[in-house]
């Protein structure tokens, strides 16, 4: 306690000091604050956008199509059985199922061609699993039996439609013939999802169907939970009840190439901060530094007093440990308003992208509002305390080492 | 019985390529109780033989017997234990911690011998500031504390860990004639009420009349020896 009230009193002596030293730190923290918060708020919403625009919470297909889906196959498909919805429909936390074919389509407007996807979709289902029809901005969906076709805004643009226009569709059908779909467009969509909007046709399943020559099968289904949390142990469990060669895919599963890049923008984000951190520890030693410079000669009666070495550097560890706490406390305050700043307007994406739509690889667009956890608050702080800590431990060793007679009569 | 015996003591500092010789065979024998006054010029070497008297620095050659016990042969760390448990020091700046308050600097000291209670500790404390007269400004920062007040915060430091010796070196050179009287005065209460042995340093002639044994020294060595009653 003694000590703990010395080292309080000893910040006190340069309070600018102190406060500069603290400051280095809070604005490490506030920088990591902020970097964490706006990859928490874009991980959000490239989750949401992925499960609602893209794979729903669980996928089923068979195992053999999910190895190739990114080149939208033909084979592999599922033939729709009742036992398989049975089985499907007693997941726990079940909500809604649809259907979907997606196949490989060149978008022609009589002069361009375009690769884009096609996806046929049940239009009775699919606004239960998906939220596509939410986005539209013109137009209205698809109806069912006929050759009306929806696309982003975006790919019009591109292509030169607009609503209401004829988009030709062309494809290889299973048997390797070549088909077309005159499709009208009848709806044109703006999501939150870039590549969703550059790149896919939607379309009625059975329109899809009958002209890709693939009778009722389909790529796979999609499902809606209750609740997002259940989607890992949902799929587990379903795969504990489906056969071979039926498997059940989380929407973790659907967007593993994301979660990758997340996990490498976290370790950015830790490299950030342990760099910021780096010239915190800087400030930390220099003030340690001049301070044992100041106090040589109290230090030199705290030697002849018969200090150990190891006290003398527990009063200084002290001294480190309150500059990284005012430091760490400040950095956090000035974390929370500097996100609740952030969030009153949000943060508009394609002002960070030159109005361009991807977003450093992310599936996202629009404006996002950064997110926070209170663990990364708790070990952002304690990290800076013990950034402190460790900063002072060398240069307070030096002082405690300092021959006793000279820095008594040190001058 | 002795409680410091000094054998043919040397102390040879290097500068650079030149030896320094500050102190060149000193024998010396100090009786526990006593209150020594080591008087010589400046350069003849008091500093140097306090700081070996107090462990803070190794000799060249020779032996020092502190309370029976040879402590050439001690490292740092052990030295360090011998200045905790048994010295008292008092320096001519005083060296207090400007952000604590009188009492807090005093009971600094008492802080490193954990053998007292909390609230023996500070009766302790509070007292011996009474007996050094600022019990009044127990609560006074140094900076609120003038010199010779400074100086009575270090004595009553040196005094709370009831040491067997209490080191001074020149502790009155930067008071003024007045203080330093006060002072050592002071010192001298405490020598004979508390039976602590005292060993002080001054190149002050007028200091000299307060020593009840007088050593001078000159050049490294002792020139002369003499009690006085
Ligand atoms: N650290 C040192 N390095 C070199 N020479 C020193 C050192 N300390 C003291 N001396 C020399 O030793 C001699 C005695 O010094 P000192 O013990 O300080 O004398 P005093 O305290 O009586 O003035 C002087 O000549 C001084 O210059
Ligand atoms: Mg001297």
């Amino acid at each position: 306690m003694f000590f703990l009230k010395m080292a309080f009193k000893n910040l006190t002596r340069h309070k600018r000091r102190t406060l500069i030293t603290a400051l280095i730190i809070a604005f490490a923290i506030l920088i990591y604050i902020m970097t964490e918060g706006l990859m928490i708020g874009m991980t959000e919403m490239s989750f949401n956008n992925i499960i609602n625009l893209e794979s729903g919470h669980l996928q089923v297909a068979k195992k053999s199509y999910w190895e190739d889906r990114k080149e939208l196959p033909l084979d592999n498909l599922i033939s729709p059985t009742e036992e398989l919805e049975n089985k499907i429909e007693k997941t726990t936390g079940f909500k809604a199922m649809t259907k979907r074919l997606n196949f490989s389509v060149r978008l022609n407007n009589g002069i361009d061609e375009l690769p884009v996807t096609g996806v046929g979709i049940d239009l009775g289902q699919d606004r239960k699993v998906f939220r596509l029809n939410k986005y539209l901005v013109k137009g209205r969906m698809p109806r069912e039996g006929s050759s009306e076709i929806i696309m982003g805004t975006k790919l019009a643009e591109l292509m030169g439609f607009k609503n209401g226009d004829y988009a030709i569709l062309l494809f290889r059908t299973d048997e390797d013939t070549f088909n077309t779909i005159d499709g009208e467009i009848v709806g044109l969509f703006n999501t939150p999802h870039p590549s969703l909007n550059e790149s896919s046709v939607f379309l009625p399943l059975s329109t899809a169907q009958s002209r890709l020559n693939v009778e009722d099968k389909i790529s796979h289904y999609a499902i809606r939970l209750t609740e997002q949390d259940q989607a890992i142990p949902a799929a587990e469990e379903l795969n504990s009840r489906l056969k071979d060669p039926y498997h059940a895919y989380s929407w973790k599963d659907a967007a593993q190439s994301l979660v990758t890049m997340l996990e490498m923008q976290e370790i950015e984000t830790q490299v950030i901060l342990a760099i910021i951190l780096t010239l915190a520890a800087v400030g930390i030693i220099n003030t340690v530094i001049l301070s044992a410079l100041e106090r040589m000669e109290e230090l030199g009666m705290m030697k002849a007093l018969g200090m150990h070495e190891r006290e003398i550097v527990y009063t200084f560890m002290l001294e480190a440990a309150g500059i990284g706490i005012i430091g760490g406390s400040m950095g956090i305050i000035m974390g929370v308003i500097g996100l609740a700043i952030f969030n009153i307007n949000g943060i508009d994406m394609s002002a960070l992208t030159a109005g361009g739509d991807m977003t450093y690889g992310f599936p996202l667009k629009g404006t996002i509002y950064a997110g926070w956890e209170l663990n990364s608050f708790i070990f952002v702080f304690l990290y800076g305390v013990f950034i402190s800590i460790l900063a002072s431990v060398f240069p307070a060793l030096w002082a405690a080492r300092k021959d006793p007679v000279k820095a008594i009569y040190h001058r | 019985m002795s409680l410091i015996k000094l054998r043919g003591l040397e102390k040879t500092y290097q500068q650079g390529k030149i030896a320094v010789p500050a102190l060149r065979g000193i024998d010396l024998e100090v009786e526990s109780g006593e209150f020594t006054t080591i008087f010589g010029p400046s350069g003849s070497g008091k500093t140097t033989l306090l700081n070996m008297i107090g462990c803070l620095d190794k000799s060249t050659a020779g032996e020092i017997i502190f309370d029976e016990h040879s402590i050439n042969d001690l490292n740092s760390k052990e030295l360090a234990e011998v200045r905790r448990y048994n010295l008292g020091f008092i320096f001519q700046s005083y060296n207090l911690i400007p952000v604590l308050t009188a009492f807090e600097n005093v009971e600094f000291a008492i802080r490193l011998i954990e053998k007292h209670s909390k609230k023996e500790r500070r009766e302790r404390v509070m007292s011996l500031l009474e007996e050094v007269g600022l019990g009044e400004m127990a609560d006074r920062r140094p900076n609120e504390l003038s010199g010779g007040q400074k100086q009575r915060v270090a004595i009553a430091r040196a005094l709370i860990k009831e040491p067997k010796l209490v080191l001074a070196d020149e502790p009155t050179a930067n008071l003024d004639s007045e203080t330093s009287k006060e002072v050592l005065e002071l010192m001298e209460e405490m020598n004979s009420e508390l039976n602590t042995t005292f060993i002080f340093s001054t190149h002050d002639p007028q200091v000299m009349d307060y020593a009840r044994r007088l050593i001078e020294i000159k050049d490294g060595k002792i020139t002369n020896d003499q009690r006085r009653d």
